[in-house]
């Protein structure tokens, strides 16, 4: 401690000179606007280098909110950019004529859109669902088209979604259908494996058809309304037991980027389909009395 | 003690008069002004209070800013060349000198008198231009500044150094 102090009695002039160059640069840069800007710009210059580095630390340490809330945007983002892709494709997409006809035809029936919200291809036992329920009017049992062909029956339905049995499904679905022009009729069964071709059993012998004929429904169920399109014929076999044929048809509707459906709501069809047969039977009696 | 004071007041006095009614106008070729006061500090004696010259310095350095509307720069200057002066007098001057030895030509010799000079001055003159011009933009002219006024001042100094020994 008396070494320091002795120490600052020996060089207390130095204090004073420190003192004094302080007092007399602050006068220059008071004084004299161009060394007092040259000062000022210089002293913000470090200032600011001093700022940026603490604040870049600071930062640093704030990185992982950040981090959160841009996840959260790009994640709404996300899925903002991939409903406006579907958007724009639906808007863009070339008309597909054969389909709109289809749907035009349809929607003498009492119909109601809907989208395939989940769907499976590859299991033997596939299901669907779609975002309308029973809020909707859907029911149970209910036949599920779209503009190229016949889609499946509805199974289950809840408040706002519906289950349905596609036609590919092994166990479970079984569409009346038959070829277009001849009327002969057969059940459309599913069998695994390829999603595009289904095959209709119980053909008699004595159909006459061709490769390339058209399939859909026959209108004996009360599911579908007569007309829908199923496909076309691919090959032909014979059944297992020799007796009748087996048609392998190419599937209409493409089960693997299904997405606009209708429901058939309408009740009437089976009673409508009666009547018409009832009077068109009678139109026969009496005519040829 | 106080006439020592009141002479160096005195001595002061004459120095700014000087400077401020003949010196400072003078401006050689633009650049070069001589500064005769830097002559108060050089003659400051060996083992004079050192924060004693400090003051002495910031003051005349003061009064010549004020007169020049120049605050701050000659304050600055000078008072480094007041903390200077007492070290380089000590190194120049062999041990066993007076001890409240004034540097002159007589005193200390021609050599060295003329060394301690030159260096004090040009030093000084260096300072305040840097200070002046404050950057790099007129180096040319701050060349120029400081050589001429170096030159100028030592020519007046040594001028009256040869006077006053008479």
């Amino acid at each position: 401690m008396k070494n320091l102090l002795d120490f600052l009695q020996r060089h207390h002039h130095w204090l004073l000179f420190v003192v004094l160059e302080v007092a007399a640069l602050t006068l220059l840069f008071q004084g004299n606007s161009y060394q007092g800007s040259v000062w000022f710009s210089t002293a913000n210059a470090v200032a600011g280098r001093f700022y940026k580095g603490l604040s870049a630390v600071e930062s640093f340490f704030a990185l992982k909110k950040a981090n959160e809330d841009l996840t959260l945007r790009n994640f709404y983002l996300e899925r903002q950019v991939t409903q406006l892709r579907r958007l724009y494709g639906e808007a863009t997409a070339r008309p597909d004529t054969l389909a709109e006809r289809e749907l035009r035809k349809l929607q003498q029936y009492q119909t109601l859109p809907a989208k395939v919200v989940s769907s499976e291809l590859h299991k033997p036992d596939n299901l669907m669902t779609i975002d309308k329920g029973k809020a909707d009017g859907v029911e149970v049992g209910m036949g599920v088209a779209c503009g190229k062909g016949v889609v499946g029956v509805t199974y289950l339905t809840s408040d706002h979604y519906s289950i349905v049995i596609p036609v590919l499904n092994v166990t479970s679905s079984r569409i009346s259908c038959a070829i277009r022009g001849h009327g002969y009729f057969g059940v459309l069964r599913w069998y695994g494996g390829d999603s595009r071709y289904a095959f209709v059993e119980d053909i008699p012998r004595h159909a006459r058809f061709k490769r390339g004929d058209w399939v859909e429904t026959n209108g004996y169920s009360s599911i579908f309304p007569p007309g829908v399109l199923v496909g076309q014929i691919a090959q032909v076999y014979n059944s297992r037991d020799g007796l009748s044929y087996r048609l392998k048809i190419r599937l209409s509707t493409d089960f693997g980027n299904l997405r606009d459906v209708v429901v058939i709501t309408d009740r009437s069809i089976a009673e409508r389909m009666r009547l018409m047969q009832a009077a068109k039977d009678s139109l026969k009696l009496n005519v040829s009395e | 003690m106080t006439i020592d004071l009141l002479k160096r007041c005195l001595w002061f006095l004459t120095l700014v008069l000087a400077q401020v009614i003949v010196l400072g106008r003078i401006h050689l070729f633009g650049c070069a002004t001589p500064m005769l006061y830097v002559w108060f500090v050089i003659l400051m004696p060996r083992n004079y209070p050192k924060w004693a010259t400090l003051l002495w310095s910031f003051m005349m350095g003061l009064t010549v800013d004020i007169f020049f509307n120049t605050p701050g720069m000659a304050a600055a200057s000078l008072t480094v060349i007041g903390a200077l002066q007492p070290y380089l007098l000590e190194s120049i001057l062999p041990r066993d000198s007076a001890e409240n030895l004034v540097p002159s030509h007589k005193t200390i010799g021609h050599m060295r008198y003329t060394y301690f000079v030159i260096i004090l001055v040009s030093l000084y003159c260096l300072l305040f231009y840097t200070v002046e011009l404050f950057g790099f933009s007129h180096a040319w002219l701050w060349a120029k500044s400081v050589v001429g006024s170096t030159i100028l001042t030592l020519t007046l100094i040594f001028t009256f150094e040869i006077v006053r020994s008479k």
